[in-house]
């Protein structure tokens, strides 16, 4: 390598570096007050945190019931990512297969991400009362069960399994079930680490969809609680940031789990979808 | 995909340990969780102060509340049995005197703890 080339790598890597000290200092703050509960508009500020503790994760713990709110994200957020893997990889498989209009359920498809949530939330909140899942785990999991982005990740994915493969798995004399679960899953695990980590997040962070149908304080999600707590406990700074310090691990630790497959699933999704 | 495999990748593993340390926690907690809180009253010179009441405080979300008094002993020394709170204050008071109020944090609820130092009732205010 020559110098002229080590010093740009240098410089690359030191923006690179500077980037990401930029993206991480919001979290770094929070996780700072988290463990200080200094005032968050104190000037100078400090940075390092000064006679830090966890008691304000204590706080958290017992002040509200944070054990029950997080059990119901836990919940709601294994049934999304269980669905979004069952019914994704079931409606991407069928839309890699001919058929008559094949490309009309696409377009349409494809339409419906253009529109948002919230114009849809009327008819979902009637549906789910309809059903009688108001104030369920199950209702509260429902609208997140299947993502069209997800469908068209596992789609790419599937597409880029050789068809001499799966026409060799039909010769064999597997179904298209079978063909779905021996064949193609196994070859797509970034697209089933994308589906994970974009369900479990999604749920975790849905805030709009468990407010309007949850009744019971006992079913609300932890986003929910958050606000709550917000509600209740304004001038407890420390406390507050170890909230979102506790809301935001779980995702955080998932992501981190699945980042290397998440990205090539991602990736796979942006050039074959 | 083997069980070794599964054994071996990242989503056993993060998940077996946070299950291990919440399970080894809870266990610790079990065992130091009776309420117990004891300390010691002395004056500002020093000496054991008998018969002084000592106060506790329990968080009540966003106040302190009185929740029992006890007295000390001839040792100035007191206890407290029943601490069901993470979060407390003590007060030792002598007639018209009084000590400052001492804020105490415990990692658990009823979690036991002996005060490293003493309640210092000072001068009549």
């Amino acid at each position: 390598m020559t110098r002229r080339a080590r010093i740009l790598l240098a410089l690359r890597h030191a923006l690179l570096v500077a980037i990401a000290i930029a993206m991480l200092t919001p979290f770094y703050w929070v996780l700072k007050t988290a463990l200080t509960g200094e005032n968050i508009y104190a000037y100078p500020p400090s940075l390092l945190p000064v006679n830090p503790h966890f008691y304000n994760f204590v706080d958290v713990w017992y002040l509200i019931p944070f054990p029950r709110y997080l059990l119901n994200s836990v919940v709601v957020s294994l049934l999304a990512v269980a669905g979004n893997l069952v019914l994704n990889s079931i409606a991407a498989y069928a839309l890699t297969l001919p058929f008559r209009g094949r490309r009309a359920v696409l377009l349409l498809l494809l339409s419906c991400t253009l529109v948002p949530f919230q114009a849809t939330i009327i008819p979902a909140y009637l549906i789910t009362a309809r059903l009688g899942l108001l104030n369920s785990y199950l209702g509260l999991a429902l609208p997140l069960m299947s993502t069209i982005v997800c469908i068209f990740i596992f789609k790419a994915a599937f597409e880029a399994v050789p068809k001499s493969l799966i026409d060799a798995a039909r010769i064999d004399g597997l179904n298209d079930l079978r063909i779905l679960l021996r064949v193609l899953l196994p070859l797509s695990t970034p697209a089933i680490a994308t589906n994970v980590v974009l369900a479990f997040i999604w749920s975790w962070n849905n805030f709009l969809w468990p407010l309007i149908i949850t009744r019971d304080p006992n079913m609300q999600t932890l986003p929910l609680g958050l606000a709550r707590f917000l509600s209740y406990m304004e001038d407890t700074t420390g406390a507050l940031y170890a909230f979102v310090c506790m809301v935001l691990a779980p995702g955080l630790l998932v992501f981190l789990m699945a980042q290397a497959s998440f990205m090539r699933g991602l990736t796979a999704g942006a050039t074959k979808g | 995909m083997t069980l070794r495999r599964v054994l071996a990748s990242r989503f056993f593993i993060v998940p077996a340990a946070i299950a291990a340390v919440t399970i080894g926690w809870n266990i610790y907690v079990s065992l130091h969780a009776h309420g117990l809180l004891s300390g010691r009253v002395i004056d500002a010179a020093g000496r054991p102060l008998a018969n002084a009441t000592v106060v506790l405080y329990t968080h009540d979300f966003v106040t302190q509340a009185e929740k029992e008094r006890t007295k000390t002993d001839a040792s100035g020394a007191f206890a407290f049995t029943d601490n069901d709170s993470h979060l407390i204050q003590l007060q030792a008071l002598d007639g018209d005197r009084m000590s400052a109020r001492v804020t105490i944090r415990l990692w658990f609820r009823a979690q036991d703890r002996e005060l490293a130092a003493p309640l210092v009732i000072g001068a009549a205010g």
